[in-house]
């Protein structure tokens, strides 16, 4: 075993290090759109001269992603407990909860700068990037519990309370962590795309947008790498926290009783009904109260009714339906593409990372190095080598979507018990047999969520593309209704933009629910 | 949410307490003023970064604040939501904000007299003039769509002759001639391209018949009857900044390279020949900041030409007269 895992490490290393020898030939030749990609050499001795530069940018991107990432996180984990302890509240606040997620931060950062100013955008846009993230992982790390365990405190004459502070927290912290390690890049991209846009000083995105003028790849990459590498070593943090915990939590049998989906149906349907009408006017009303408490005048902050007005009450109203039909008509199919390969790409990966441990490790790196990159640095440079046609869009969205889903379903297969595995393993099995007829089964839970989750970062990833690469849709109406001073239309393409991703989480929702139910499953929150 | 606000809150307040300690160390009483720029720090902004220097706010009793600018950063929103008290801002978004939703700005005065946006290139690909763009494929940042589609009306072309793309700020397409030619400040781009070993060719928008200022000086019309005092004493301050630095452009920017420049990202040289780019549409003959009657019938009727209304009215000069 400590063979083994020596062996796996050096593997991994010398794959890296093969990495790193292809990147500086590349860059050195120019072999890639004529030096759009630099060599590593050529960036380290760029960031050298830089040097002086960075303190002051990197203190500011620091600040306020570490404090969006506290403030998003605490709250993340609370409301997490909350929405176990009271089924009640999570449906009531699912609108809200799911609306977050989907909010795409390229569509909210200007209506951020528009309604707060100095560092609330950055820390705001930080927040929400954690938000959902560890609250779903709280929630599902809550909900996966060993239900024998539970039976034990009950026996002895444990309540909730107390289930929950032994069993469900211990076992959950697997996942909260997890779920942690995920959200820490959001947060340092959150923080970088709201200095990017929010006209501060200092910031790694400021000073990103000053040196794109430069046409310098290399001071660009440079910037990424140092995204990257706070990035990575608030992920790699969390990574070693959580390796050294989740072995004394896994159970070591498998639990053949299926939890019951509880507290669904103990109400009566009156009472359903008033719970489904506040899920969805709750976020509504957040909304607008969040415009009344920031106290900006109605010209330029557009309540619920103040886009309703817009859309379908004003003079221009035909106008603007009819621009933001086109523009949905060129991102949604794009955007259903993306997601289609983001996911077909994470599902993949989570295999292999099953069967070839070793070179998963290698590639680590850079698929983090891929989800900590700003796409504003990168996307000028990704129109030299793919263009601005359908291959970028589809490239950008693949990258901005396979990430957390790659992590979602490596999860699942990992959290396949042993007694499980242990069956087509005595019987002779081959690693890909164990795969198809245990692995993936069992993590199909993880699928769904996978999906779920993809949803609003394929919208997210289709936009950007519009806005810094093709001009079409969206991405791009967004960013011409600035010079037009058409706050209606910002507020519009935010708010459709949500309330779409919302649409389609539902969709995948329903038809999770018909298959995990069918096959005695249950879906992961 | 609840926590950021309270945030601010004691953000305000400490700003508030070092302004108080700051004016509690002068003899005369400054009133706090705020303006919000355009864009980050760059030569484009020289003048106020010498009057702040040099005290020539202090000395029309202003405790400056400066908000740099960003393009998530609509220069009017931050006037409207009263976080500033000025802002510099493209013309036709500002017109249009007054036409088209009742937006109550006024326009008191500009920096450029004449607009530095134009079509940027390379010498090799003998773009002179709007008709060559016809066939070729142009960037173009997407707020600035209105400017590009007033250039394209203004010469008779059809908008669906020209290949329209997004613009990002970074040059290196247009090297490498993946674009042929991008809308931009033609006192900035040509020497990044220049640097990378390429000859720019660049022509004026407003030469071309978009005959519009750029960074007009803008303040809401509550603005206008209540602090017309500080108004006054801001365009003054803001005068003598600009034709100090004006006379010699070469002179300042070094001298900010870690202040006012530092870590933006941007070289020194670069500021320098921005600087030294600008003078000739910065400088009026009644002074900076002027907007004589002829310039802005001007700006009326090429905003007119892509449908935006702009009058006389939007536009008050009388502050001008008073420095």
């Amino acid at each position: 075993m400590g063979n083994s895992l020596t062996s796996l490490r050096l593997k991994s290393v010398r794959n890296l290090v093969i990495l790193i020898i292809v990147w500086e030939i590349v860059g050195r030749m120019d072999w890639i759109a004529g030096g759009a990609l630099p060599g590593l050499s050529e960036i380290l001795t760029r960031l050298w001269i830089d040097r002086g530069d960075y303190p002051g940018h990197i203190w500011a991107t620091v600040y306020a992603s570490g404090l969006g990432f506290l403030i998003g996180n605490v709250l993340a984990i609370a409301a997490g407990i909350a929405f176990v302890l009271s089924p009640t509240l999570l449906r009531l606040m699912r609108g809200v909860n799911i609306a977050i997620f989907a909010l795409p931060p390229i569509a909210i950062a200007p209506i951020l700068v528009l309604t707060l100013s100095g560092m609330a955008p950055r820390v705001t846009l930080a927040a929400l990037g954690v938000y959902f993230v560890t609250m779903s992982a709280t929630v599902i790390g809550l909900s996966q519990y060993d239900t024998r365990s539970a039976d034990l405190v009950r026996a002895y004459g444990g309540g909730n309370w107390l289930i929950l502070k032994l069993v469900r927290i211990r076992g959950a912290i697997p996942d909260i962590l997890s779920g942690l390690r995920i959200a820490a890049p959001n947060a340092v991209l959150g923080a970088i795309l709201a200095e990017f846009g929010g006209g501060g000083r200092w910031g790694l995105g400021t000073y990103l947008l000053g040196s794109l003028g430069r046409g310098d790849p290399a001071r660009l990459w440079g910037i990424g790498l140092v995204a990257t590498l706070i990035a990575g070593l608030s992920y790699a943090i969390f990574a070693v926290i959580s390796s050294r915990i989740s072995g004394s939590t896994r159970s070591v049998t498998l639990n053949t009783a299926i939890p019951s989906s509880h507290g669904e149906n103990a109400y009566g349907r009156s009472i359903q009904a008033l719970i489904l009408c506040g899920t969805i006017t709750l976020p509504f009303v957040l909304w607008w109260a969040f415009i009344k408490l920031t106290g900006v005048p109605d010209l330029i902050a557009k309540t619920p009714h103040g886009v309703f007005e817009y859309l379908f009450l004003n003079d221009t109203s035909a106008i603007a339906r009819g621009k933001l039909l086109a523009a949905l008509g060129q991102t949604l199919p794009i955007a259903a593409l993306g997601m289609i390969a983001g996911l077909a790409f994470a599902f993949l990966l989570a295999i292999s990372s099953r069967m070839f441990p070793g070179f998963i490790k290698g590639f680590m790196p850079v698929a983090l190095v891929t989800q900590t990159m700003p796409l504003v640095a990168l996307t000028p440079l990704l129109v030299l080598i793919l263009g601005r046609g359908y291959s970028v869009t589809l490239w950008i969205t693949i990258s901005v979507t396979f990430f957390p889903a790659f992590v979602l379903l490596v999860q699942g297969i990992q959290r396949v018990p042993q007694s499980v595995l242990d069956l087509p393993r005595a019987y002779g099995a081959s690693a890909w047999t164990e795969m198809r007829m245990v692995s993936i089964p069992a993590a199909l839970p993880y699928l769904f969520a996978a999906t779920r989750l993809t949803v609003p970062r394929a919208l997210l990833g289709v936009m950007i593309a519009e806005w810094l690469a093709t001009g079409t849709g969206l991405g791009n109406l967004l960013n011409r209704s600035r010079g037009y001073l058409d706050y209606g239309m910002i507020w519009t393409v935010a708010a459709v933009s949500v309330l779409l991703s919302v649409a389609i989480y539902y969709l995948v929702l329903i038809v999770e629910r018909r298959t995990l139910v069918r096959l005695g499953m249950q879906n992961v929150e | 949410m609840k926590y950021t606000m309270n945030r601010r809150h004691f953000m305000g307040t400490a700003a508030a307490s070092t302004a108080a300690l700051a004016i509690a160390g002068r003899a005369h009483a400054t009133t706090p003023f705020t303006m919000q720029a355009a864009w980050i720090n760059d030569a484009e902004f020289a003048g106020y970064f010498l009057a702040l220097d040099n005290g020539y706010y202090t000395d029309e009793e202003l405790d400056l604040t400066y908000l740099s600018g960003g393009p998530d950063v609509i220069p009017e929103s931050t006037i409207i939501a009263g976080r500033a008290d000025l802002a510099l801002t493209l013309p036709d978004t500002t017109i249009r904000a007054i036409s088209e939703q009742g937006a109550k700005f006024k326009i008191i005065g500009t920096q450029y007299q004449k607009n530095p946006l134009g079509i940027v290139s390379l010498k090799k690909s003998g773009i002179n003039s709007p008709a060559d763009l016809i066939g070729k494929t142009v960037a173009v940042p997407p707020v600035n769509t209105v400017t590009i589609e007033a250039l394209l009306k203004l010469n008779g072309i059809d908008l669906n002759e020209v290949n329209i793309v997004p613009y990002s700020y970074d040059p290196t397409p247009l090297v490498r001639g993946e674009i042929d030619a991008s809308l931009d400040f033609t006192t900035n781009v040509p020497f990044t391209i220049s640097t990378l070993g390429e000859e720019a060719n660049s022509f004026l928008i407003y030469d071309y018949g978009v005959t519009t200022f750029n960074d007009t000086i803008v303040v809401t019309e509550e603005t206008l009857a209540t602090k017309r005092a500080e108004l006054v004493g801001w365009l003054r301050a803001s005068r003598k900044g600009w034709e100090e630095n004006l006379a010699d452009p070469t002179v300042y920017p070094p001298q900010w390279a870690d202040t006012w420049f530092k870590g933006t990202g941007r070289s020194i040289e670069n500021e320098v020949f921005f600087n030294e780019a600008q003078k000739d549409l910065i400088t009026a003959d009644t002074g900076v900041f002027s907007m004589s009657e002829e310039a802005i019938e001007k700006n009326i009727e090429a905003l007119a030409a892509v449908g935006i209304s702009g009058s006389r009215e939007m536009f008050d000069t009388t502050l001008l007269e008073e420095i």
